[in-house]
């Protein structure tokens, strides 16, 4: 078989998911164009294509109607579709500002004006196109997105946890936030990341997050009368990477997901 | 085997030497709280220990075990059990042991858990601290704790060392050891009959009478998901738990992706995706698609599905998934007294 061709793609986000991939080194990335070409990842080549491509992997939220072509334009092109990172799952930090009227202020002062800042509703991509699969987190978790390319190069579905981060924390024996007075997002936010934050001693902030149902109820219970938040605090606690998933269940995997290869045995 | 006596003085010498002649595993404290971790000097050793966060378990079934190293068409088992003394193994946890041994030894061998376990020397000892929610002095009271090597139990002026098994004599040869004597060794057995009463929560309800209950109850939706109401399907009541034994199979690729490695990782059947099979190309169904259904199947696993293959109830009252569950609903004592106080 020919060498997929994979290619980077950024709409509204830092593109920090991007950066995050080359943090791998040239060792890591060398071994890897073995198996994939690389062609366009405009944090780290200048090329560019209007080629057919495998895998589109697919950084940052849709903000702007005139982003709507150029998405439709590679979903066209590509075999498979990755959401990459959070702003592209569920429009990530983006989202906050779809609950404020006072951003542009806020953020740009006098020059709030300035027409390039006009935008819509941060959204997620597969509100304008179908997703196939999705890297979660802020920024994605470089180990996953390399085993979700690996998956599909064998023609296996990739598996990504749909259990809340505690099982991590759990795993790894982190005292527990709420059991040192803190509080914590991590009983509704998808793990994934290997909870390095709560090892840490800091609360997560569900950056990859929600799992697909989220027990919303009982988080503002537990973050009140546990994590000592007030009301309106619990209430707007998980905004900061989840504002597009509250009240509202996840969007479900699409039914039919492509596969690059043929799906194999065991191993190969 | 005659008991023998260890002076206050000549204990720190003891775990010294055992530390020197290989590893040894022992209680040690992890910001408020106690895991099981290689010891470098008998100081780091928490023997007033109350709980740990995971059970020693860990130890033979880690939370991530890889099963196979892979590369093209060579496969190779990668069982590499290390022989290690593990040490301080309360009674609760001694049992919980004796039942994934079991769990793992029937129908097909897991030898990826027992020959961890086979290669390991286990000195339980006497709890002299038990945690807030513990509530081993009342649960399964008529198993016996058995399969550690030897039992350390503190006494005025010193421990009382009892070896079960040529593995656990063989430690003695490390510690300046004496005979003990009657009134020694009668201290040693008073204190492990007093160790049940510092449970502060206790069960009230013999375990037949739970079991029993439990299949009457069965399906009363209404209690189930009213006790599941918070629940977060996060697993943590089940990660924590010293006798769940279930895993999720995975493979990973190295980088030249051909070699590889298939761990097993353990798995939580209050999670939503437990119960989540295929049924085809991109068709699944979940077989415990609420939140109450999985709360429930803990619950029957617990107290009634195993009881007649482990002689009692597969709960040792560790009281680790009601200090773990954020939402406080996971506590066995109070879910069975409300299971028991129902009318049926």
């Amino acid at each position: 078989m020919a060498k997929a061709k994979v290619a980077f793609f950024d709409f509204a986000c830092c593109e920090g998911c991007q950066i995050e991939m080359t943090n791998f080194g040239d060792a890591a990335f060398l071994e890897l164009l073995n198996h994939i070409d690389i062609v366009e990842f405009r944090e780290a080549i200048s090329e560019k294509t209007t080629e057919p491509i495998d895998v589109a992997l697919v950084e940052g939220s849709f903000t702007r109607e005139a982003d709507r072509a150029r998405l439709e334009e590679i979903r066209r092109r590509a075999k498979i579709v990755i959401a990459f990172g959070q702003c592209a799952c569920t429009a990530g930090i983006n989202a906050l500002k779809n609950h404020q009227k006072d951003y542009k202020e806020c953020v740009y002062g006098k020059d709030a004006k300035m027409p390039h800042l006009d935008s819509a509703q941060a959204q997620p991509i597969s509100a304008v196109i179908k997703v196939d699969y999705s890297a979660y987190g802020c920024p994605v978790n470089k180990y996953e997105v390399l085993q979700i390319v690996s998956h599909l190069l064998h023609g296996k579905a990739p598996v990504v946890p749909n259990h809340p981060v505690c099982v991590e924390c759990k795993r790894r024996e982190t005292v527990c936030r709420y059991h040192e007075g803190d509080h914590c997002l991590g009983v509704v936010a998808r793990a994934g990341c290997g909870a390095p934050c709560p090892a840490s001693g800091i609360p997560c902030e569900a950056c990859r997050g929600f799992v697909d149902q989220p027990n919303e109820t009982a988080l503002k219970k537990v973050l009140k009368e546990k994590g000592g938040l007030s009301e309106r605090r619990a209430e707007e606690k998980t905004l900061m990477f989840t504002a597009n998933q509250r009240g509202a269940t996840t969007a479900k995997h699409p039914e039919k997901s492509p596969a690059l290869a043929a799906p194999q045995g065991g191993r190969s | 085997m005659q008991e023998q006596f260890l002076a206050d003085k000549a204990f720190e010498p003891f775990l010294a030497k055992l530390i020197a002649a290989g590893p040894v595993v022992g209680p040690v404290g992890k910001r408020s709280q106690f895991v099981f971790a290689p010891l470098r000097s008998p100081a780091e050793a928490r023997l007033d220990y109350d709980v740990t966060i995971l059970p020693p378990k860990k130890l033979f079934f880690p939370p991530a075990q890889d099963l196979v190293r892979f590369d093209g068409d060579k496969v190779e088992g990668c069982i590499e059990p290390v022989a290690m003394v593990v040490f301080g193994v309360h009674p609760y946890d001694v049992k919980a042991l004796d039942m994934t041994d079991l769990l793992f030894k029937e129908r097909n061998e897991d030898r990826n858990y027992l020959a961890h376990r086979e290669a390991a020397t286990l000195v339980a000892m006497t709890p002299q601290k038990a945690s807030s929610r513990a509530f081993w002095g009342s649960i399964g009271t008529g198993v016996e704790p058995k399969g550690h090597d030897a039992l350390l139990t503190k006494v005025p002026g010193g421990w009382i060392y009892e070896a079960r098994t040529p593995k656990g004599t063989a430690l003695l040869k490390h510690g300046d050891f004496a005979s003990a004597t009657k009134e020694q060794s009668s201290a040693a057995r008073k204190a492990g009959l007093d160790a049940g009463r510092k449970c502060s929560a206790n069960l009230k309800h013999p375990a037949a009478a739970v079991a029993h209950r439990m299949k009457t109850v069965f399906k009363d939706e209404k209690l189930w998901n009213g006790l599941a109401e918070d629940c977060f399907s996060c697993g943590s009541c089940n990660t924590v738990c010293p006798t769940c034994y279930c895993f999720d199979v995975q493979d990973r690729w190295n980088l030249d992706q051909k070699s590889g490695t298939r761990t097993r990782y353990w798995d939580a059947c209050l999670a939503e995706d437990f119960s989540k099979v295929t049924l085809g190309a991109n068709a699944s169904e979940n077989f415990r698609e609420t939140k109450g259904e999985r709360f429930r199947h803990r619950f029957m696993r617990k107290a009634s599905y195993l009881n007649e293959k482990l002689g009692g109830p597969a709960c040792v009252g560790c009281g680790r998934c009601s200090a773990a569950c954020t939402a406080d609903i996971a506590d066995p004592v109070r879910v069975i007294d409300t299971i028991m106080g129902r009318p049926s």
